[in-house]
């Protein structure tokens, strides 16, 4: 316990945390209801485009389809971030040489820190889903229409299935930050793997079927496959849209979980088995 | 190990790949209660025994326990402060709230905190982020941290550096006293003078190798006495046939003589009697950079 909140304290002390939910905040809402309304609200080109937005997608009983689609792609790629930080840091400062010489043993550490990432991921699904909520409401009142819920048993799916989808990103966040020992390269890495390689590579998993069965394994295909089992539309355009082949949401969520064992599994005995040199 | 041992190593050794060996085949001993100095130039391998000792660095041969138990354990953890190369530290974080993150790993209260940091004289500067210290600053946090817990060991890897003269005389005070009663120390640094001020026994090492081990006087051997005479080189003749006089080496105007303090009255009677003008025989206490250079310098040419 004492570990844990000591990992606490350094997550939720560190200006990072919470610009990176700021910003999440930010993505979500802006492509999530914002734009969308405006577009909704005439803007000239949109309609010029032939672009077309239903009001009833912004209406509060369209919260948890509206706001699943930005977790396996904004969220995914900010979340990766903090797992980065949160344990690449430590390399560059050199602080895992007072952590690991005080009295918790090196695993204690390690995964006081993955459960320290797994709560702090709880208000980034919160907080989205209280600021859509208002969001749609407001958009409700202005447009005169009903305020109705989605059903309570969807709403506690999105919620577990929104914060499994960012863990998996986040423990490869960490990952990567114990195979890189830093996080300059690793978020680097990171951030052109889930917003390119990921994203190209399924592209033309439609027409390569070695690519197609590769692209079962990415987080991405996994978590869009995850929404798509609560009926959110993921398929189509522009941001938080996939064009990739989806798998069952049962496949999803058991490859997702193998994945979050093999990326602590593997971080941990890196951290266990290697020598802690200095800060780099 | 007996209790009196502290730290104990036989033949650890750490190589990094084949041709880079760090420490090789390191043996050492430290007591209980000493202030033990683990001398030795930079690149020498000190940090790296400091490391192994704390289960940081695995071995790759060799046994190592500290305090009883394997390095790294949680137990042994629990008794040790430590302070390796320049205190790390979180830099966002103030300095009360790093003492706070590690009070919290290491199992310690919260009410440890001020007492360690009013130790080192930070007590004011407390609520400032680490980012915003000087050297000295995270010098001394760092020596707090490594007094919360308590420690009845103390490992310390050139804590004095990045002080200025004030705070290095400090700082050794401060470890001075808390090397006093049971407390073991073992001070890591490349300050010659900074060891010999505060140690009892000395280890000195070179190339990952421990070539010499014992307390101050001891590593010494004996003394050389200083001696001023005229003729210098009849002088020197005669000393050279003398029983229990060593090496003989000449100093611009004098001999350094190699020999026991207690036969210089006889040396100088001796002198005399063969008509030799003595101005000067004294006993030269050498430093430890002495010793160190002459120690390092035969392993040279044994190598």
């Amino acid at each position: 316990m004492d570990s844990l909140i000591a990992e606490l304290i350094l997550l939720r002390k560190r200006v990072a945390t919470w610009i990176l939910l700021g910003f999440w905040l930010f993505m979500t809402i802006l492509f999530g209801y914002v734009l969308p309304y405006y577009a909704y609200k005439g803007d000239i080109r949109f309609r010029e485009r032939g672009g077309q937005v239903l009001l009833t997608t912004l209406l509060p009983h369209n919260l948890v389809t509206n706001l699943l689609s930005g977790f396996p792609f904004f969220g995914g790629t900010i979340v990766l971030i903090l797992g980065v930080l949160a344990i690449g840091s430590e390399y560059s400062w050199g602080t895992l040489t007072p952590a690991f010489t005080q009295r918790a043993s090196r695993l204690k550490v390690f995964f006081s820190k993955i459960l320290a990432l797994a709560i702090t991921l709880v208000p980034f699904v919160l907080l989205v889903f209280l600021l859509g909520f208002i969001a749609s409401v407001l958009i409700a009142l202005k447009e005169d229409q009903p305020i109705d819920l989605p059903s309570a048993w969807l709403f506690v799916r999105a919620l577990g299935i929104s914060w499994f989808i960012l863990a998996a990103w986040a423990t490869f966040g960490v990952l990567i930050a114990v195979l890189s020992r830093g996080t300059a390269l690793a978020i680097g890495l990171g951030i052109i793997y889930g917003l390119v390689l990921e994203g190209v590579i399924s592209e033309f998993a439609n027409e390569i079927s070695l690519l197609s069965y590769i692209s079962k394994a990415f987080l991405r295909t996994n978590g869009y496959s995850l929404l798509s089992s609560l009926g959110a539309s993921v398929t189509g355009e522009g941001p938080g849209s996939f064009s990739g082949s989806l798998v069952s949401g049962t496949q999803a969520g058991l490859v997702l979980a193998l994945e979050i064992v093999v990326f602590i599994a593997v971080a941990a005995t890196l951290i266990k088995r290697r020598d802690v040199a200095g800060s780099s | 190990m007996t209790d009196n041992i502290v730290i104990e190593t036989k033949a650890l050794t750490k190589r990094y790949r084949p041709g880079i060996v760090a420490v090789d085949g390191l043996s050492m001993n430290v007591k209980r209660g000493e202030v033990y100095g683990f001398v030795g130039p930079n690149g020498a391998g000190k940090t790296t025994t400091l490391r192994m000792l704390l289960g940081l660095v695995h071995p790759t041969s060799g046994d190592c326990s500290v305090l009883g138990h394997k390095p790294g354990s949680p137990e042994v953890l629990a008794r040790i402060g430590t302070i390796v190369e320049t205190p790390a530290f979180y830099p966002y974080l103030c300095g009360r709230d790093n003492l706070k993150v590690l009070a919290r790993l290491a199992s310690v209260p919260y009410s440890r905190i001020d007492p360690a940091l009013k130790e080192v004289d930070l007590l004011d500067r407390a609520q400032d982020k680490f980012k915003n210290y000087s050297l000295g600053m995270k010098q001394r946090l760092g020596m707090a941290a490594a007094l919360l817990k308590d420690p009845e060991l103390l490992i310390l890897d050139e804590p004095t550096n990045g002080l200025d003269p004030a705070g290095m005389a400090e700082m050794r005070g401060l470890i001075r006293e808390l090397g006093r009663g049971e407390r073991t120390v073992l001070l890591s640094s490349h300050l010659m003078g900074e060891l010999e001020q505060i140690c009892d026994r000395i280890g000195v090492i070179k190339k990952g190798k421990i070539i010499a081990e014992g307390a101050l006087d001891e590593l010494r051997h004996g003394s050389r006495l200083k001696v001023k005479a005229e003729p210098l080189a009849r002088a020197q003749e005669l000393l050279g046939a003398m029983p229990g006089v060593g090496k003989i080496e000449q100093d611009t105007d004098a001999l350094m003589v190699e020999a026991d303090p207690a036969s210089a009255a006889a040396i100088n009677r001796s002198l005399v009697e063969a008509g030799i003008e003595v101005s000067e025989l004294y006993m030269m206490k050498l430093s430890l950079e002495n010793v160190f250079l002459d120690l390092t310098e035969e392993n040279k040419q044994r190598g």
